[in-house]
């Protein structure tokens, strides 16, 4: 990525009339890839890069492997980190109660401030009621605590009632709304509570690495306007595919 | 789905549909419905209690301390997890009152660090966010119990009561705490000094809520307390969010504080600031953004820098695309930063504010909080550039600021008015396109009728300027029988509606021909009038007496309004001018009569009825002499002219006005005031005194005479931005006379211009001169 940056800003100052009129500037697969490996990157930065991911999506062993390996240095202390994944692991194996008793145990403030992380909480445990067959349960305790969730907070309604629709169905897994009984619904709570949790201990609640592999792609489109080079179509095997002439 | 009242429906031994609480000895049926719970505290409270606990069987009598001990935590960890988050149950709790039962749980001598971090988190979570809550918490005690909980041994209590105490304090009803105190104050300090981020992030809450009076921010900027926040800036994301908020509020509106805080350490606190609004948390952007803003306000001397300036406009741009509660207050920031400020509202327009807060809008659904504060920031903008309300009109934004006035949430509702009572400070704006007047119109007379106050407010005040901007095309506004709606208002309890509609139908009246002031007229009735002008509020008797002078302006006839039906407005104004009313209704009233006084003979009469009442009592001087006396040279000029109108033209009866005006010690004071400082006043004394010299000699200069005429005109906010509407002359209306005949002979005063007759004399002017400045006001 940083190549293609430094190839911009090369295409840029070289902005004459007759360069921009005439077709793209076409970089050969030798000399991007004798470009590339002119590019120095720290192998520090690439440990911290690493390290951060690990961290802030909660890999506590992969993180002390990794410390121990590289020597880099987590920039969370990682017992905080097991509490925290183990409410995400709560969360993830549908045990929702659980997870709320260990949040305010870590911090009781953070649901007390978190109106709408407090609502897909007990909007998941319901859900979880339903899985089961527990119908009777969840009709109480949707009346019992949804219902006043609504009545608090209106921009809750039309997911309370999604959720409470499931109860009419008979083959909940097929049915309009039958998404919310897909695991990526818990997972989707669970990085919710993730977040949450790493906001309250002042870290930022989303990787590097993420924004990085944007930006290379940012990149990658703003130079496909001015030039043709190899690209990096797959992000996950680094290919370089070569520029169609 | 109805709420039903809670513990309704389920039958006591029924499993609760959470999975089983923690493995504990003998309750394995430990209830958790609240009222089993309550009590279960309370009798844990009350020491190991003989009687069982309804609805458990094994614990109870003869059970050691241990054994209560751990009841209670666990009652109280089960209430806790209740109760966060979840209002209702907060709301139940308190009235079952459980409140009392965990407070005292903090005060037992005794107690486990396990029950005082339960019991200190429960007491917390009653006091956030339900007022009812905070105020047990705070009546049972629960603040000296966990300030004393700070210095624990055990380092979960003192986390668990310092959170606690900071929920507490960020309440509403958080309780006074004095800093001029020097005890409080080293107890503040200590906890700013506190290696425990919670500690340290409790003083920051304290310190925010202590700054009500200045000599409290004194306070704390005398102690030290800026330094010591500035100083934690460099800790966790959250304190330093913290601290930023109590530096803001330590130097709000406070010109000394802020000052000191802009030049302590030679200015490193300020530059830390500054640099903050580039950091990575947009959170914390905002607040740097806030502190700079309430510094500027504060101090502006020390905020001169427009870079710093424009840095502002642009990083709160950008913050309006963040997600949450601080894309949200973004709008708001800015709204703050250019408010009143022509020079950063052109800023803002040259960084394409307009369009970009355009885009968000029409990208956003209307009923959400950006919606409201981007629309408030779009009406600031409008406020005083004429390029930034016309870049606003697209056929987009149009449609939907009508939508807007429709809306069901009386936010959005108030915020559309808002907008267009600033668009429409401009003249053609609204003159065409899909917001007209025509299509505006319409919907805000609705809004007249709402069911909240601070919508009807703002439609008023969009009203007001849209009357102005039809001039003269009025038929439309009376078409849409927003006269009888204004009139309605005009009789409210609230003040402020009345003051607002009064000031419509003022700004409707200018310039109305005499059938429609008479439609006015009658739908106000005379009686109403009068009432209004003896209002309780003195802003209420001037909007009204200015309407009363756009009334009587241009026909003698209209005077009658006045003077007839036994002259019951006449009489108001009489006593309204002789009670020692506030300036500006004695400056309205003296142009009404002035305009009156313009009139026939008999009008000349009732105006001096007015000034020298045929009374016993001659003790008392006319209010006219105190008039004149005024340091408000309005008032001294507006006086004069009625003086001038009365003794104009010269005839017999002017001249026995003169006798008596003499009589009275009014032409001595006049005399007195040949070299006011003021250069109008000047120019009317010896007006009247050359009047005065004619009335007695029998002579005067002829000369072309000529009604002069003056007009005044709506005024934008700057006033030397003058418009002509109907005659379609332009000129710029000056700050200085013009002595001498021809052209322009101009009043001063906001937006006063006047249409000229050909006036030759030199030196003198002669004329039947009447006022009507300052006939519209803006809203």
């Amino acid at each position: 990525m940083f190549l293609s940056r430094i190839v911009l800003r090369d295409l840029n100052s070289i902005d004459s009339p007759a360069s921009m009129a005439s077709s793209k500037k076409v970089v050969t697969r030798d000399e991007w890839e004798r470009k590339l490996r002119d590019v120095k990157i720290r192998k520090e930065d690439m440990n911290r890069l690493v390290m951060n991911f690990l961290v802030t999506e909660g890999f506590v062993d992969a993180a002390d492997k990794f410390r121990i390996e590289s020597g880099t240095q987590p920039e969370i202390d990682l017992a905080t980190i097991t509490d925290r994944m183990e409410v995400k692991r709560a969360v993830q194996s549908g045990n929702v109660q659980e997870a709320i008793e260990k949040i305010n145990d870590l911090n009781p403030t953070i649901l007390d401030t978190n109106p709408q992380l407090y609502f897909h909480l007990q909007q998941q445990k319901l859900i979880e009621l339903i899985r089961v067959g527990k119908i009777n349960e969840a009709l109480e305790f949707a009346q019992e605590e949804l219902a006043p969730r609504g009545e608090e907070n209106q921009t809750f309604l039309e997911e309370i009632e999604k959720t409470v629709a499931l109860l009419v169905f008979e083959d909940v897994k097929n049915c309009p709304y039958g998404e919310l009984l897909d695991v990526s619904q818990r997972l989707k709570t669970a990085s919710e509570v993730n977040a949450a949790i790493l906001t309250s201990q002042s870290h930022e609640k989303d990787p590097k690495l993420p924004s990085l592999l944007k930006m290379l792609k940012w990149t990658q489109n703003q130079l496909d306007e001015k030039a043709a080079y190899p690209r990096i179509n797959d992000f996950t095997t680094d290919a370089l595919e070569d520029p169609s002439i | 789905m109805p709420a039903t009242p809670s513990g309704g429906g389920a039958r006591p031994e029924e499993a609760s549909p959470a999975p089983p609480a923690s493995t504990s000895s003998a309750s394995s049926c430990m209830g958790t419905r609240p009222e089993e719970l309550t009590a279960r505290l309370a009798a844990a409270g009350a020491g190991p209690a003989p009687g069982a606990v309804p609805g458990c069987g094994g614990a109870g009598a003869g059970a050691g301390g241990e054994e209560v001990e751990h009841e209670r935590v666990r009652a109280l960890r089960e209430i806790k997890n209740q109760i966060i988050g979840n209002r209702t149950k907060k709301l139940l709790y308190l009235r079952l009152g459980a409140v009392p039962s965990v407070v005292a749980a903090l005060a037992e001598p005794g107690a486990s660090p396990a029950a005082l971090v339960q019991a200190a988190a429960a007491a917390g979570s009653f006091a956030c966010g339900v007022e009812d809550g905070a105020r047990a918490v705070l009546a049972a005690g629960a603040v000296e119990h966990l300030t004393r909980l700070l210095a624990h041994t055990d380092e979960k209590v003192v986390d668990a009561s310092a959170r606690a105490l900071r929920m507490i304090y960020q309440s509403r009803l958080a309780p006074k705490f004095d800093v001029n105190s020097g005890k409080n104050m080293d107890f503040v300090l200590s906890l700013l000094d506190s290696e425990n981020e919670n500690v340290t992030e409790l003083a920051a809450a304290i310190i925010s809520h202590s700054c009500e009076s200045s000599a409290e921010q004194l306070s704390l900027c005398s102690a030290g307390v800026p330094q010591k926040l500035v100083s934690l800036f460099g800790g966790s994301m959250n304190l330093r969010d913290a601290c930023l908020g109590s530096v803001t509020a330590v130097i709000r509106n406070n010109r000394d504080v802020a000052s000191r805080f802009a030049s302590m350490d030679h200015g490193k606190g300020f530059r830390s600031v500054v640099g903050l609004i580039h950091d990575r948390s947009p959170r914390t952007r905002l607040l740097a953004c806030l502190c700079l803003i309430a510094l500027g306000h504060a101090s502006p001397c020390h905020f001169q820098d427009k870079q710093i300036k424009t840095k502002l406009i642009m990083v709160l741009l950008e913050l309006i695309e963040e997600p949450g509660h601080v894309g949200d207050e973004a709008p708001l920031a800015l709204t703050t930063l250019i408010k009143d400020s022509f020079e950063l509202q052109k800023q803002a327009l040259t960084t394409n504010a307009v369009e970009k807060l355009s885009n968000h809008l029409l990208a956003n659904p209307l009923e959400t909080r950006r919606a409201v504060t981007i629309l408030l920031a779009l009406s600031e903008l409008c406020s005083k550039l004429e390029e930034s309300r016309s870049q606003l009109m697209s056929v987009e934004v149009s449609t939907l600021l009508l939508e807007a006035l429709k809306h069901d949430w009386a936010d959005i509702r108030i915020a559309a008015c808002s907008c267009l009572k600033n668009i429409s400070r401009s003249p053609k704006v609204l003159s065409g396109g899909r917001l007209s007047c025509d299509t505006v119109i319409g919907p805000l007379v609705q809004l007249l009728n709402d069911s909240s106050t601070s919508v009807q407010v703002s439609a008023l005040g969009a009203i007001c300027n849209i009357a102005v901007n039809l001039t003269p095309r009025k038929s439309v506004l009376l078409h849409s029988g927003v006269v009888s709606q204004l009139v309605q208002l005009s009789k409210s309890m609230d003040a402020m509606l009345r003051l607002k509609s009064v000031w419509a139908l003022r700004n409707i009246m200018f310039l109305l021909s005499p059938k429609d002031k008479d439609f006015i007229v009658k739908e106000l009735t005379l009686s109403t009038l009068s009432s209004l002008i003896c209002d309780s509020e003195h802003f209420v008797q001037e909007q009204t007496l200015a309407l009363v002078h756009n009334l009587v302006d241009g026909y003698v006839d209209s005077a009658n309004y006045v003077i007839g039906e036994d002259g019951m407005v006449m009489d108001a104004i009489a006593r309204q001018l002789n009670n020692a009313s506030a300036p500006g209704v004695c400056i309205q009233g003296m142009y009404v009569l002035a305009n009156i006084a313009a009139g026939n003979e008999l009008n000349k009469e009732a105006v001096m009825n007015v000034l020298l009442p045929h009374r016993a009592d001659r003790i008392k001087p006319s209010f006219v002499v105190n008039f004149l006396q005024s340091k408000d040279k309005q008032l001294r000029v507006a006086t004069l002219w009625c003086l001038l109108n009365l003794i104009y033209p010269k005839c017999e009866t002017s001249s026995g006005r003169v006798i008596r005006l003499q009589n009275a010690g009014v032409i001595l004071q006049v005399k007195s005031m040949i070299n006011d400082p003021c250069l109008d006043c000047k120019l009317r004394v010896r007006m009247v005194l050359e009047h005065c010299v004619d009335n007695a000699d029998d002579c005067f200069i002829s000369g072309k005479r000529k009604s002069v005429r003056f007009r005044s005109n709506i005024c934008p906010e700057q006033w030397n931005m003058g418009t002509i509407f109907g005659s379609g002359k332009r000129k710029k209306s000056l700050s200085h006379e013009r002595l001498g005949g021809g052209g322009a002979l101009m009043m001063q005063g906001r937006g006063t211009l006047v249409e000229t007759g050909e006036s030759e004399d030199i030196g003198r002017h002669f004329g039947s001169i009447r006022i009507t400045e300052p006939a519209v006001e803006l809203a």
